[in-house]
């Protein structure tokens, strides 16, 4: 049973995740503002929601994938992925003059951590 | 030749009419034109066509007139108002249907786009060029777009409401498509005061139009299309108090009453037969709390209908008073039959949550109240017709006429010829001796009227205007009607009907009770044939598989409100189900 909540909180993020890459495709304009962004025109418009929608379908889709194989690989990297954006958003407010986003910032970390150690134990079996 | 001698003789009376009146009051030898269009008033509304409610000033105008019992129109809002404004057949007009209503699949077809085309011409266009000042205050509904809004077709002052509806009371939208009450002044979006009700703020509107350039020497065409008696169905406290007790005893004895009435008042034959709708609930079988709230509901009803008419009578006066009701034609008409939407069923609560309505009976009528009268009591009100508003029965087409005016003598009872919403744009051009457009007008092709002019009709020189190879065909939401003479062949789509072809004597059996397909063969063969050819001709398309235009109204407010929402929603429960039955089948395995 309490594997079965911890998979659940894995999931949820990952879901929101997946969601946050579908809205880049469909609808940028009107997710690019919670993340204090303009949509930018040409080229930036093209990178921005290419990359954007790429790294959030990403996200959610390897811990879905960690979820159902059990194979702590798909989760950890995206713990990582969430770990050094929060870290590059720091480096960005100390170097280049960007604002200190804890507002995001912190919610990274956290979820990075609890998916490294949540991965441990809904993947025990794969020692085995 | 007789019809030109019939133009002549009107215009001629309207003329002397306007030479002898007060100099200082009428300072134009043409007429002036009021056209008042209410909104889904059943056919037996009016006291002077049978109804219990109190009308007394458009009573009046019906004796001083002439009034018409054989009058159709279209079984919704915007074709009728397409039609009305231009004389052109609606699917031609581009107005199919309400945009509303559009399914997406029809949306690029010219004859569905909703909103007034530009192929055609309006009759404040025309009467504008011809030295007209034109006015509007109510209600327009056939486009919000710069270059659609009545300021850019003709009008000169317009307080205008480019929705299907609105909150009578302020400035509230009715349906969750709509973001607001789109309310314009002059073509600019405005707002509507705080103490606003609607037939009395168009009217005072109205007035304030006319006066600000009465004594310049033009003569003005004003259009009052009323909100009353759209839903909500909302009617100040008195008014609603008048009729707490006129309702108590239920839709059919009400049905019965206004049957015997208009047979009385000579609207219909004196052995008019009627059938019972489908819809029509069994009042006997309600509690006592429900039959006191469904009275109710029909009360604020009865009131709003007062109110139209007391509001009209003060415009009337205010003509009067100002000289210049002797040399105005006035038209009273309806859009359509009466409306049975019901906001007492299951899941009209979502949308008054996000309208900020409610249908409390303690509040029926007032402010925020989303009352409507359901299609029983709609039933009642078109008495006694079949059906009603979105169909093409009786009930949903045929609709009080009234023609009032300088030249034109008073009548007793009806003129029964057969009329449509068409002829009215060629009617009005007629008598103020307007040109009717020809294939081109203002540089670009246009339609040509199609309605027939009546004036043959209100001079008592015609018996019909519509003659032995004329056809009047008409659809809406795959509901399809070709009315011929004394007939009418008629085919309601699934599921409200059962998508057959009938035919009917509408003269002898308004009603529409005896099918008469078998009866008349080569009729119904010959309108059948017509109905193929109009098809072509106006470009009516096949709806999608299972369309059914209230679910369609609905689905299109979904798509205006959460046009993203719902393909992220999609597109994510894509890209998780695989996820899901992986899990699922990996969770059966480790069971197993």
């Amino acid at each position: 049973m309490k594997i079965k909540i911890l998979r659940i909180l894995v999931a949820l993020p990952a879901i929101v995740f997946v969601s946050f890459g579908v809205r880049w495709l469909v609808a940028p304009a009107g997710i690019a503002p919670f993340f204090g962004m303009d949509l930018m025109e040409g080229l930036g418009r093209s990178t921005l929601i290419g990359d954007m929608a790429a790294a959030f379908l990403t996200l959610g889709i390897s811990v879905l994938t960690g979820l159902v194989t059990e194979r702590r690989t798909w989760i950890i990297v995206p713990a990582i992925f969430m770990a050094l954006a929060a870290l590059g958003r720091v480096l960005a407010w100390a170097f280049h003059d960007a604002t200190l986003a804890t507002s995001m910032i912190g919610p990274e970390i956290l979820i990075a951590a609890f998916w490294f150690f949540a991965s441990k134990h809904i993947c025990e079996g794969e020692k085995a | 030749m007789r019809r030109l001698l019939a133009a002549t003789a009107l215009l001629a009376g309207l003329l002397s009419q306007a030479a002898s009146a007060d100099d200082t009051s009428v300072d134009s030898k043409r007429p002036n034109v009021l056209l008042i269009l209410a909104d889904d008033l059943g056919y037996t509304d009016l006291g002077h066509y049978g109804s219990e409610i109190n009308t007394p000033n458009l009573d009046a105008l019906a004796r001083e007139g002439i009034s018409f019992s054989n009058f159709h129109t279209a079984a919704n809002c915007a074709p009728a108002r397409a039609m009305l404004m231009t004389g052109v057949n609606n699917h031609l007009a581009g107005v199919a249907t309400i945009p509303e209503m559009v399914p997406p699949e029809l949306s690029d077809y010219p004859a569905y786009q909703g909103v007034l085309s530009q192929n055609t011409v309006t009759i404040a266009t025309l009467l504008q060029d011809a030295g007209y000042h034109t006015y509007l205050s109510g209600k327009w509904h056939l486009g919000s777009t710069p270059e659609l809004i009545p300021f850019n077709r003709g009008f000169e002052r317009t307080f205008m409401l480019a929705d299907s509806g609105a909150d009578n009371w302020e400035q509230r939208p009715y349906l969750p498509l709509y973001d607001t009450a789109n309310w314009y002044m002059d073509g600019r979006p405005t707002s509507l005061p705080e103490d606003f009700y609607s037939s009395r703020n168009l009217v005072d509107t109205l007035i304030s139009f006319i006066d600000s350039n009465r004594g310049d020497g033009q003569p003005f065409f004003a259009y009052l299309p009323l909100q009353a008696v759209h839903m909500p169905v909302q009617a100040p406290q008195e008014y609603i108090d008048r009729y707490m007790d006129a309702y108590t005893d239920g839709w059919n004895i009400l049905r019965e009453n206004r049957r015997q009435a208009a047979i009385e008042a000579g609207l219909v034959p004196a052995d008019v037969p009627m059938a019972r709708m489908h819809t029509t609930e069994d009042w006997d079988a309600l509690s006592n709390d429900a039959k006191r709230y469904e009275a109710k509901r029909m009360a604020v009803y009865g009131g709003m209908v007062e109110a139209m008419d007391h509001n009209i009578g003060r415009l009337l006066q205010w003509l009067k008073d100002t000289g210049e009701f002797e040399n105005t034609i006035i038209i009273f008409t309806s859009d359509n039959g009466a409306e049975a939407s019901d906001m007492t069923i299951p899941g009209a609560a979502l949308g008054m949550r996000i309208t900020g309505h409610n249908i409390e009976y303690a509040t029926l009528g007032l402010k925020r109240s989303l009352n409507t009268i359901g299609p029983s009591f709609a039933s009642a009100a078109a008495s006694p017709l079949a059906w009603y508003k979105f169909q093409v029965g009786e009930g949903g087409m045929r609709v009080p006429l009234i023609i009032s005016g300088p030249g034109l003598e008073a009548r007793e009872g009806f003129d029964h010829a057969f009329t449509w919403i068409a002829d009215l744009a060629p009617t009005i051009l007629q008598m103020t001796g307007t040109d009717m457009p020809g294939e081109r007008y203002g540089g670009k092709p246009v339609h040509g009227m199609e309605g027939k002019d009546l004036t043959g009709l209100l001079t008592g020189h015609a018996d019909q205007v519509y003659g032995p190879d004329d056809f009047v065909a008409y659809e809406l939401a795959g509901n399809k009607v070709v009315f011929h003479g004394d007939h009418k062949i008629v085919l309601h789509a699934q599921p409200q009907g059962d998508g057959q072809w009938r035919l009917y004597d509408i003269v002898r059996d308004p009603g529409e009770t005896a099918d008469l397909a078998t009866k008349h063969p080569a009729l119904f063969q010959r309108m059948l044939g017509e109905w193929e050819m109009f098809e072509q001709r106006a470009g009516v398309q096949t709806l999608p598989p299972g369309y059914e235009s209230r679910r369609q109204v609905s689905i299109n407010a979904l798509r205006k409100m959460f046009p993203n929402t719902i393909l992220i929603f999609l597109l994510t429960l894509l890209i998780l189900t695989p996820f899901a039955v992986a899990w699922k089948i990996r969770g059966k395995n480790n069971r197993a």
